[in-house]
């Protein structure tokens, strides 16, 4: 029944003398929802971005469905539209309402009917429960509202696959649970996801795999049950305690205050 | 002495015959300002996302042109323009501003443009948008708000650089002062009148310009 959406062979990037990722291979399912964690600089980001070209590896293989993506050779426009990207930063377009936000990518991209595109953004709107802020403009939203706005924004252009780069990490605590729901919901319904993040009980909940990545090299990956309680590398074991210690145990997303 | 002699007198009965200089100076001024806010805007893209050669051209246009003084920029046109083809005084003059504005300008959208986060084009293309889309429909939109301060303030600089026109010939305000100055032996009367229209377009120019500042501000942001 699962049929692979992603597949990265051996993926290699360098920085200057750096070397980020030293080899990476990865397979994502259709409606798998997979939660990379790591130590910090360790290449989670830089994985994400190669993905969608956002940055241009030295070596290796990106498969999009049966499509190779390959710069040059294939249509990266093409490409990235079936890929939802959602930034640590959010980076919403500042001169632009909510609404607009999420209507931008169809107009511009899809070449679809503005009216048709504001009916599309204000569904997607709803979706993540901002209906109401659709004529705000970001700089008038808390930071778990603009995530949830950049959410809509990506799946207003129903992509395929949704990478999330650490999605609450510049947020106040308060406000990471409304955007953790949201990307919960998202898993529900069947959303194939790739997501960088330390929230434990989201990759609890919601993850279908745990990849840890350490220093440019996938360490261990396998289901949440089992790399959080019964690693089989020490290392492992360690950054789990770690992360533990500092984000809280696994505990409940939806026990948190969500709704505002 | 009276209140004001008579050449005091004639200096004030000239201020028809400097307003309609006014005109002349606001035609070269605008003019001027077209030509190198669109000149600059390009150059400065070029410089930002152009590739080697363009960005290359950008940066040596805007060096080069910045340290020569408006002076020899106007006469070196109008000198080539008599030795070459020839180029009327009052275009030399309105091409000369433009290039010289220009320069100035690629360093004030160039400031603009990498003044928005990296992230902003980022989240453009990750959505599909090609680098087109995304400086025509999300970087440029932010920057030019952010470049209207100082673009006015150099629009005026502009305005006010007009007055070198009179070095040519042209009879635009400052050219027209310095007749009326003969005329009436009074200079200090006559330049404190043309000194005041300067004035008064000036500050009706930046107030209009803050004007539209405010109009155009993203509600909720800062700068």
């Amino acid at each position: 029944m699962s049929k692979p959406i992603l597949r990265i062979n051996n993926l290699h990037k360098k920085f200057k003398d750096t070397e980020v990722l030293k080899g990476v291979s990865l397979t994502v399912d259709e409606g798998e929802v997979v939660v990379i964690i790591g130590p910090s600089g360790t290449g989670k980001s830089t994985l994400l971005r190669c993905i969608n070209r956002l940055i241009e590896p030295d070596a290796g293989e990106i498969y999009l469905g049966d499509e190779k993506i390959e710069p040059g050779v294939s249509n990266l426009s093409k490409v990235r539209q079936r890929i939802g990207m959602v930034f640590q930063d959010f980076n919403l377009f500042n001169h632009l309402t909510a609404l607009q936000n999420v209507a931008i990518g169809p107009i511009k991209v899809k070449k679809m009917d503005k009216k048709a595109a504001l009916k599309l953004a204000t569904q997607e709107l709803e979706r993540v429960g901002l209906a109401d802020k659709a004529n705000s403009y970001p700089a008038e939203l808390s930071g778990g509202q603009k995530q949830r706005v950049a959410i809509a924004r990506a799946l207003a252009m129903d992509p395929e696959i949704m990478l999330f780069d650490e999605p609450t990490s510049a947020l106040d605590p308060e406000l990471i649970g409304e955007v953790l729901e949201v990307m919960k919901k998202l898993a529900d319904a069947g959303m194939t996801m790739l997501v960088v993040s330390h929230e434990m009980g989201f990759a609890r909940e919601a993850a279908d795999r745990i990849v840890f990545l350490e220093d440019g090299v996938i360490v261990e990956m396998g289901p949440p049950e089992k790399i959080f309680n019964n690693p089989e590398k020490e290392r492992t074991r360690e950054f789990i305690s770690k992360i533990a210690r500092l984000h809280g145990k696994a505990q409940d997303v939806s026990g948190a205050d969500l709704h505002d | 002495m009276g209140l004001m002699n008579s050449n005091a007198i004639k200096v004030f009965k000239s201020i028809p015959y400097l307003l309609e200089g006014v005109g002349i100076t606001l035609e070269i001024t605008v003019i001027a300002l077209a030509l190198g806010t669109v000149a600059g805007l390009l150059l400065a893209l070029c410089r930002v996302y152009g590739g080697t050669i363009l960005h290359t051209f950008a940066l040596f246009y805007s060096r080069i042109i910045r340290s020569l003084p408006l002076l020899v920029i106007l006469f070196m046109l109008y000198f080539l323009g008599s030795e070459v083809v020839n180029i009327p005084a009052f275009w030399a003059v309105v091409i000369g501003l433009a290039i010289h504005t220009s320069a100035y300008q690629i360093e004030i959208f160039r400031g603009a443009l990498q003044s928005i986060s990296k992230g902003q084009m980022e989240a453009a293309l990750a959505l599909g948008m090609s680098k087109y889309q995304s400086i025509f429909a999300v970087i440029l939109p932010q920057s030019l708000r952010r470049a209207i301060p100082y673009w006015a303030n150099e629009a005026s600089i502009v305005l006010k650089d007009s007055s070198m026109a009179y070095v040519l010939g042209i009879a635009e305000l400052m050219r027209r002062s310095e007749y009326v100055s003969a005329r009436t032996a009074q200079p200090m009367l006559t330049y404190i009148v043309s000194g005041l229209i300067y004035l008064i377009l000036t500050y009706a120019f930046t107030r209009s310009m803050s004007k539209i500042e405010v109009k155009v501000k993203i509600p909720g942001l800062e700068r």
